[in-house]
């Protein structure tokens, strides 16, 4: 064989040798284990340590938000309404510590590489969640959008809470507001209110009520929406000329007898336009999810209507639709108001029984 | 005579390169046989599937599971808790271009045929969501004469036939034996062969390892009996996974009790991932 056949022969053979080699070398152990791939991988992918870590974990410090949770009806689960604690909070990962989270696979993989982790999550300062207080997180499922299945509560934000935020009302954690379980307000002096309320007399009747139309019948509406009135009027959040000097010279102990003595009060049904009744029993039925069906609301904090003064009512409309009156909900519900619309709805609560 | 003289030195050489050839022919035949037997020796070796234990996974055993994965798109309200949660628990770049799950929006308006899609990395999502590190859905058909819309979440299929395992030149992607399509980051060589060869689109590209990225149905919490961290947060139930040997799991009841299609049969990839309530437009 001449020599430099069997050179080239022995260098195939030495090239041949060291791929075979190389390949033994370089290849991990457990490549080919399970398929044609790295066999450790899997072991490595699933030791990922969990960042949520579900209500269980949460319930264990928080008894009493799991309770109140547990019962409301964002833990519905059988009608597809689960809200979990993460869901609105996050991740529970490493709380209540402060320690920054075990690494993800791929930021170990970095580290080994050079390169800055990819995920770089920062640990809370304090170890502590976000609570959040504002809309945001529930807009992100309530907010009506086009797409989103009927089932789902949703509400146009400008037209049901304008710029309030949700929590005024509402807790997140039992979202329907339970009226019957709200606090009622400290109970007045029925007698000492009598006295007291000697000065309204004159405008808005002894026995409560109004000696002008256009003024509010104040006998049989709830104590809670008195009081706030009358705190509205010293605080300057509602302002009326008459109203805002009044109020100037009574303590919070005044307006709790006074609103409790009008509150007991025997009411009387003023009575309006008997044509306008019907077309405003119609629209009343927007009205009616706070203010009752019949004009008697079920919260303390909200107005009675029936048997109010329509003059009054109708007043009180126009000054939601011009903004002398402000409040989150009836501000954006009066401008949806046409004036013929407060004609017939004053006429019929005016007629509706305040018994 | 300068013609001849060429003719008898290419004959000349004519025959050494014959030689040569031949013999070069037979030896790379033989180095080449050589390297396939030490192949097949080294194979058989670390080989013999039927008696290697599962992987080291702690109270788990991947022979006994098959998992699968349903969307009931009749539910989702579009929250998007799914897509956070899942960059949360997996390291996902913070950002709307970044998504190993995502939900699409399909709305109909009055009087038109087509449907306006739309996702995250949507522009006009994206700038109603005020920056680019975050994703929500624009209300912009609010005031349109919507005719239909839904919202359709989509994640990796796990596709019983995978085209991107098929494609991948390192091995670096690879099914398990319960069913779940991963990638192996330190094999990975970011030549993006299988985000190609994916037909849904669901493999994305991690821009700072350079390696290429797909949900892995939450790998580490499902060996650990943890839900997909998608699946734990869904706030409407949208979203089930389970165990289809269980003939009782929520995947199990879910193919069961629902008339369930999957995207884009047509292309013979099987896929794991069930839907009920898409239309005809959604692949």
């Amino acid at each position: 064989m001449p020599k430099h056949i069997a050179r080239l022969l022995i260098l195939v053979a030495v090239l041949a040798v060291a791929a075979i080699a190389a390949k033994k070398f370089f290849t991990d152990k457990s490549y080919y284990m399970y398929g044609n791939y790295r066999g450790n991988s899997v072991a490595e992918i699933a030791s990922d340590v969990p960042r949520f870590r579900g209500n269980e974990y949460c319930k264990s410090c928080h008894t009493k938000q799991y309770a109140e949770w547990s019962n409301s009806p964002h833990n519905s689960p059988g009608i597809g309404k689960h809200v979990k604690c993460e869901v609105c909070h996050g991740p529970v990962g490493q709380h209540p510590s402060n320690l920054p989270a075990p690494l993800h696979f791929d930021d170990r993989i970095a580290i080994a590489e050079g390169i800055a982790p990819p995920s770089q999550e920062q640990p809370s300062p304090d170890g502590k969640l976000p609570v959040p207080k504002d809309m945001t997180k529930c807009v992100q499922c309530h907010e009506a959008m086009p797409g989103r299945p009927l089932v789902q509560r949703q509400v146009v934000i400008a037209a049901h809470a304008g710029t309030e935020q949700c929590i005024a009302c509402h807790n997140p954690h039992s979202p329907k507001i339970n009226f019957a379980a709200m606090l009622q307000p400290p109970r007045g002096d029925t007698i000492a209110g009598k006295a007291a309320a000697a000065a309204c007399g004159a405008c808005h009747g002894v026995a409560g009520a109004s000696v002008n139309p256009a003024w509010p019948n104040l006998a049989g509406q709830h104590a809670g929406y008195l009081i706030n009135s009358l705190k509205a009027f010293k605080s300057g959040t509602r302002t009326n000329a008459m109203m805002s000097a009044m109020v100037a010279g009574l303590s919070d102990t005044d307006m709790q007898n006074v609103a409790a003595y009008f509150a007991q009060a025997n009411c009387k049904t003023s009575g309006g336009d008997k044509a306008k009744i019907d077309l405003g029993k119609t629209k009343a039925t927007s009205c009616a999810l706070c203010h009752g069906a019949s004009g008697i609301s079920d919260n303390p904090a909200w107005p009675n209507l029936a048997g109010q003064n329509a003059d009054y009512l109708s007043n009180t409309l126009k000054s939601f639709q011009n903004g002398n009156r402000n409040h989150p909900v009836m501000t954006s519900v009066a401008k949806t108001l046409s004036a013929l619309d407060v004609d017939n709805l004053t006429a019929y609560y005016a007629s509706a029984s305040c018994k | 005579m300068s013609n001849q003289d060429t003719n008898v030195g290419e004959d000349a050489s004519d025959l050494s390169r014959r030689s040569f050839l031949r013999i070069f022919g037979i030896s790379a035949t033989c180095a080449g046989a050589l390297v396939s037997a030490g192949n097949l020796i080294a194979k058989g070796q670390v080989a013999e599937p039927a008696t290697d234990p599962p992987p080291k996974i702690p109270d788990y055993d991947w022979n006994k599971h098959k998992w699968a994965f349903g969307v009931d798109a009749t539910r989702c309200i579009g929250c998007l808790r799914c897509v956070e949660a899942c960059k949360a628990e997996n390291g996902v770049a913070q950002d709307a271009h970044h998504f190993r799950t995502w939900v699409e929006r399909y709305v109909y308006l009055e009087g038109e045929d087509k449907p306006h899609i739309d996702s995250q990395d949507d522009p006009q999502n994206i700038a109603a969501s005020g920056s680019e590190k975050e994703f929500r859905f624009d209300n912009r058909y609010k005031d349109a004469r919507v005719e239909k819309a839904f919202f359709v979440p989509k994640l990796c299929n796990h596709c019983t036939h995978p085209s991107c395992v098929e494609v991948c030149p390192t091995g670096a992607t690879y099914q398990t034996k319960d069913g779940v399509v991963l990638i192996d980051h330190s094999y990975c060589i970011g030549c993006e062969y299988c985000v190609q060869a994916c037909p849904y689109g669901v493999r994305e590209f991690n821009h700072v390892l350079g390696v290429t990225d797909k949900c892995t149905w939450c790998y580490h919490r499902i060996t650990k009996g943890l839900l997909p961290a998608c699946v734990e947060v869904c706030p409407v139930e949208a979203r089930v996974f389970g165990d289809r040997n269980d003939p009782q799991s929520p995947i199990s009841l879910f193919i069961r009790n629902n008339r369930v299609e999957v995207l884009k049969p047509e292309t013979g990839n099987a896929p794991n991932v069930f839907y009920v309530g898409i239309d005809k437009e959604v692949s």
